[in-house]
């Protein structure tokens, strides 16, 4: 097995020098093209940095901190002058451990390259707060929510004592329990039921920057629908296909083309038995060294990844610390593991470090106080509704302070983050070895299916011998297994060109450029700056509806989410951002949504607006 | 005249929205309005009826005129009633 170790080694150094040298060759234009847009403390920057150049000190040094230049976001000027609502006296005094470990490192670090996103100018927590935005509903917005759901649940229990529901009861079972009556069908009955024309919309094309939706129309006020026959052409914002590899054309397509008229569709069998090939483990190799660890683990299915697999690192006498926004497939695998579960708020360190501390100190009260025999930060990469990034480095301070595991879902953040598309960890900067588990998902970024998870060589072969997933699901089809790989390569860069990086650039840019739009139109977003998940809040149940129902008809297709999966006050729309989308494109929605929320009043947020036009 | 039918519609709008009352089938409409019609109405009607001489009391309470003269005697008797 040390040949293996050391054959990841080499492919990681290849990565990490392809890295190198694409940057140097890509960054000129691109930085260039990113100096209009910048500030003059950034152009000083460059300035220096040419000078130095031209004094002849062409070191491997210089060559980084122009890749660094390349990507310091010009956004980041002006949002370090809005206080986030922390005030704190100097820089040190925010982050956890100022004095040792990972952060100290960065920061020494940060010195050298100064105009980079993820430095250290300010302390972790400072640089998070300020570039994060939860802002608070208003008071009677907030009632006018609640007044709201309240007239439509009294309607939906007036409807359900005066109408028969049309749908399937059954039947001859006098006397027994009712298998399917609870709050959930009550729900979607009355409540879902109206609106149900806005989700779940079937389409007929690839759902890349456009998409086709299929028309259809209720003649029962959404119990049911039927097919008019004609297609809505609709811009897409609502897909998670951040680099834009879903599209019916281009190299991926005709490669995993090629490769089901080879090997088939299916092995239809597991990855113990029949289903394992030289595509499996080639795909293995490369997401290892895409995440720069030593191994990886690939699976079919990226919910299963985290259900099933969570169980097989943890038992009952172990200490779960999870976050309260984290995605329904690691609770469902941290039920199923049987382990202690503690919820911390969301991205709140103080509350973390409370969790963690409590946990140490006290150890389990079910097993008479002893320590819990390992403990388990779980927390996710973006946080799909919230529109959040975890705060890495104070995670892992912590972590190592109080000698926990982390396990980090990438679902979203792999591909769509970070200088290089390595998620999350390459957008801090922190050694991906620093976290245990990296879990991934192909569903997003890479435009296929399935999930990963990546780690040291013992987990991995710890995972392959007890995961549930690995053993008894079926192995990756082969064509899916294609557009993996070569959208993975093309991130990294391996096919000689520079697409993946022009991806990455591209979906940076709209992500920013969207978002500060957004702000300037005067609707509340969620989340982080830098990602490409953009929640709009509506706040009423009534306006997700109406919204959808508007964008649809001037041919923007967006994604709502409603109480079950937010809390009730907090309707919202979910923008998806993505590097197929052009600035055209972007403008055009953005026309639109101006237009909307003056029309339907979602202009909530009471924040400055800035008067200047936002450049791309 | 254009413009306040356009501030009207779009007041109405905000009415539908905040009431659901957009997501609603035609009877349940109707029902809502109906309920929000009643409500308006009552309120104006009480406030014609009851609102001055509840005033007035309030007064007597806060302010006695005459020292001689018994608040508790007054107070809150809708005297409005009688003569409607």
């Amino acid at each position: 097995m040390g040949n293996l170790d050391d054959a990841s080694a080499g492919f990681e150094q290849s990565y990490v020098h392809s890295n190198g040298n694409g940057s140097v060759k890509s960054s000129t234009p691109i930085s260039n093209g990113h100096i209009p847009n910048h500030t003059t403390f950034v152009e000083q920057r460059q300035k220096s940095d040419e000078q130095q150049q031209q004094n002849g000190e062409e070191t491997e040094e210089q060559l980084l901190r122009l890749k660094e230049l390349k990507f310091s976001a010009p956004a980041y000027t002006e949002i370090r002058t809005r206080s986030g609502g922390l005030n704190f006296k100097n820089a040190e005094e925010g982050s956890y451990h100022p004095a040792n470990g990972h952060v100290e490192k960065s920061g020494k670090r940060s010195d050298k390259f100064k105009p980079s996103q993820a430095d250290g100018i300010l302390s972790a927590e400072q640089e998070h707060y300020q570039k994060t935005s939860f802002e608070d509903v208003p008071l009677h917005t907030a009632c006018l929510t609640y007044l709201g759901f309240y007239l439509l649940m009294i309607l939906g229990y007036i409807n359900q004592l005066l109408f028969v529901p049309k749908v399937a009861t059954e039947k001859a079972r006098d006397g027994y329990v009712t298998l399917y009556d609870a709050f959930e069908s009550f729900y979607s009955r009355y409540v879902y039921r109206r609106v149900r024309d806005c989700w779940n919309r079937p389409i007929c094309s690839v759902p890349g920057d456009e998409l086709i939706l299929k028309d259809r129309v209720t003649d029962d006020y959404g119990w049911s629908f039927r097919f008019t026959g004609t297609e809505t052409r609709c811009l897409n914002l609502g897909s998670y296909n951040y680099l834009g590899f879903a599209s019916a054309t281009g190299r991926c397509a005709d490669e995993s083309e090629q490769r089901a008229r080879e090997k088939g569709l299916a092995y239809c069998s597991s990855r113990c038995e029949l289903g394992n090939t030289q595509l499996h483990i080639d795909l293995e190799r490369l997401t290892a060294r895409y995440c720069g660890v030593e191994d990886a683990i690939v699976f079919g299915m990226g919910f299963a990844t985290n259900a099933l697999n969570l169980p097989a690192l943890l038992g009952p006498k172990c200490l779960v610390v999870s976050d309260e926004k984290n995605h329904a497939s690691i609770i469902l695998g941290l039920r199923l593991s049987g382990a202690t579960t503690k919820v911390f708020k969301h991205n709140s360190m103080k509350d973390l470090e409370r969790v963690l501390r409590n946990g140490v100190c006290y150890g389990n009260p079910k097993d008479g106080g002893k320590p819990y025999k390992k403990i388990l930060i779980c927390v996710e990469g973006i946080f799909s509704m919230e529109g959040s990034i975890v705060r890495l480095p104070e995670i892992i301070a912590l972590k190592k302070k109080y000698k926990a595991y982390l396990y980090l879902d990438e679902a979203h953040s792999v591909g769509s983050m970070g200088p290089n598309g390595r998620g999350v960890v390459d957008y801090f900067k922190a050694d991906p070895k620093d976290v245990d588990i990296l879990m991934g998902t192909f569903t997003k970024s890479f435009g296929s299916a399935g999930g990963y998870i990546a780690g040291t060589k013992k987990l991995i072969d710890y995972l392959r011998a007890n995961s549930h997933a690995h053993c008894y699901a079926g192995s990756i089809s082969p064509p899916i297994v294609q557009q993996i790989y070569t959208s993975m390569s093309i991130i990294m860069g391996d096919d000689g060109t520079n697409t993946g990086r022009n991806k990455i650039q591209q979906l940076a840019r709209n992500t920013r450029y969207f978002r500060r739009r957004l702000a300037q139109i005067g609707v509340i977003t969620y989340g982080h700056e830098d990602s490409p998940v953009v929640p709009m809040l509506v706040y009423l149940f009534s306006k997700i509806g109406a919204v959808i129902r508007t964008l649809t008809t001037r041919h923007i297709a967006v994604v709502g989410a409603g109480f079950p999966a937010t809390p009730i006050m907090e309707g919202r729309i979910r923008f998806c951002l993505s590097a197929a989308h052009t600035k055209e494109q972007l403008d055009y929605a953005l026309d639109v949504i101006d237009d909307v929320s003056e029309n339907l009043g979602l202009k909530y947020s009471r924040k400055p607006r800035d008067p200047n036009p936002i450049e791309y | 005249m254009w413009n306040l039918k356009q501030t009207a519609s779009h007041l109405y709008r905000q009415y539908e929205l905040i009431t659901c009352i957009n997501m609603f089938e035609p009877w349940e409409k109707k029902l809502i309005n109906g309920f929000f019609l009643i409500m308006v109405v009552l309120v104006i009607f009480s406030s014609y009826v009851y609102l001055p001489s509840y005033m007035e009391t309030l007064l007597e309470v806060i302010k006695p005129t005459t020292g001689s003269s018994q608040p508790s005697e007054k107070a809150y008797v809708p005297m409005k009633i009688s003569s409607f």
